[in-house]
């Protein structure tokens, strides 16, 4: 019947809600005229109906005045309720976890672990290369081809590696820091005199003028490993704050860096580059 | 300001008095909205709590426009649905569950004096609730919250996120499942088992 489809678009809206004012006279009317559609909605309002009859079943009055102090105790063993600014002392306990939501926290963790085990996989999958042995050792480490006894040069880095190691122990003491008593320079003094008695050797093999540089430098090194040497005192600070000043006024470590980068200090087997004569300046 | 706008207002301040009126004016329809869902009056009650805790947690989430109890509802239905996945164990017949009610300290209302009356009224429950267990998820749901809650269609489709036009389709597919259901014969022996439970 004409109207039907119309009819039953509606149905759920009569059942359970008031009808538009204009859809009403139609849905009346076709209700009347279409025993198929009446029959059809009329036990549909009965289906609701007996639905509807159902009672479900209540807890009880002392469940439900028993709630709030349930889901009270349920903030509190569980410590993530959430009140700010708050009277009631169950939620004022907790008030500080307030807005605290704890997925952040998981999602933190879990980017944790997940970083952990990449890194653990990646170590296990890709072994940490070894690094070069040259990038490993010691600045003045024998190379292959190099001996110590015959190359000044090379004796020259030791020389210079053992004697800033000395330097930078004595510049770097600070007598505010510490006291007098832990002034303990026997070890340094120790080296100070091997140094000495080396300092000659090595300025006579380091000749040329291309190793003037290098031999001036053992030469500075030489006067103040001396008197590092030649401390008699163990608590003799001024004596150390006059080699501390010795060592700034020669410009000590300015030349060691200048040696080292201007290649004084490079194998033999690269020369460094010979010193240019001082050039005229052009005049303009 | 109505009383809603303002406890919302409350709310948002996180006034743990306005959190007591939130559960207080809710706990029921959360309470047999949940029950209605997964049938076991204690899940109901865990389930209601978890959604007043969540509602407290994430009210900033809660937008201004919308209504409590809609997304109330909302909370309930996800977190029922939740829980009802998480369920591994088979879960209890609706049956078992109206039936061992009795047992469980919980008592109908409104309380008939006549036993009779109250068996037809708990074989009544029974047939429902197995009828509402024949149904999908969404029908039912839709259903629960139109017949027995008393939302609007508007406020059903905001709560479900879903269309009117869903809201209505699914009520519609659920009453005709339902007269399907309520059209055959009831169970051969309930009334025995009703008996000996009451």
């Amino acid at each position: 019947m004409k109207g039907c489809r119309k009819f039953r678009g509606l149905v759920v809206e009569a059942l359970f809600e008031n009808l538009d004012p204009g859809a009403k006279p139609f849905f009346e009317e076709h209700l009347h005229s279409c025993p198929d559609c009446a029959a059809e909605f009329q036990s549909l309002r009965d289906t609701v109906e007996t639905v509807g009859r159902r009672v479900r079943r209540d807890p009880g009055r002392e469940f439900w005045d028993g709630y709030w102090d349930r889901l009270s105790r349920r903030l509190e063993t569980g410590g993530k309720t959430a009140v700010r600014g708050t009277s009631d002392p169950a939620a004022k306990r907790f008030g500080r976890f307030a807005l605290w939501n704890p997925r952040w926290a998981f999602s933190a963790a879990a980017a944790v672990v997940l970083v952990a085990i990449g890194i653990m996989v990646g170590r296990a999958v890709f072994p940490p290369r070894p690094l070069p042995v040259a990038a490993g050792r010691p600045a003045a480490e024998t190379q292959p081809g190099q001996d110590p006894a015959t190359d000044p040069v090379l004796r020259a880095r030791i020389y210079v590696d053992k004697s800033k190691l000395v330097l930078l122990a004595l510049v770097n003491y600070v007598p505010s820091g510490a006291g007098p008593q832990v002034l303990d320079l026997s070890l340094e003094k120790q080296v100070s005199r091997e140094l000495v008695r080396q300092a000659g050797g090595l300025k006579s093999d380091l000749q040329g003028p291309g190793r003037r540089r290098l031999r001036e430098l053992v030469t500075d090194l030489e006067t103040v490993l001396l008197q590092i040497s030649n401390l008699e005192s163990r608590d003799d600070l001024e004596a150390v704050e006059f080699v501390k000043q010795g060592v700034e006024s020669r410009g000590i470590f300015l030349k060691i860096n200048l040696s080292e980068m201007g290649g004084d200090l490079s194998p033999s087997g690269r020369e460094p580059a010979p010193e240019k004569p001082p050039t005229r300046k052009i005049k303009t | 300001m109505t009383e809603e706008k303002e406890l919302v207002e409350r709310l948002s301040t996180g006034d743990p008095v306005a959190f007591r009126e939130l559960v207080e004016a809710y706990k029921k329809r959360i309470y047999f909205f949940a029950l209605d869902l997964v049938g076991n009056p204690g899940d109901a009650e865990d389930i209601s709590q978890e959604v007043f805790l969540k509602a407290f947690r994430g009210f900033r989430t809660f937008k201004r426009d919308a209504k409590l109890g809609s997304w109330l509802y909302r909370i309930a239905y996800n977190t029922s649905i939740d829980h009802l996945r998480r369920r591994t164990l088979t879960p209890e017949t609706v049956e078992d569950t109206v039936l061992d009610s009795g047992n469980n300290g919980f008592s109908e209302t409104p309380c008939s004096p006549d036993p009779v009356r109250t068996a037809e009224m708990r074989l009544l429950g029974v047939r429902v609730e197995k009828a509402l267990q024949k149904v999908s998820e969404r029908e039912r749901t839709v259903f629960l919250l139109r017949h027995y809650n008393e939302l609007t269609l508007d406020e059903i489709a905001a709560t479900m996120q879903i269309s009117i036009g869903s809201v209505k389709s699914y009520l519609f597919r659920c009453l005709h499942k339902l007269r399907k259901e309520f059209s055959r014969p009831g169970p051969s022996r309930p009334l025995e088992v009703s008996d000996e439970r009451l």
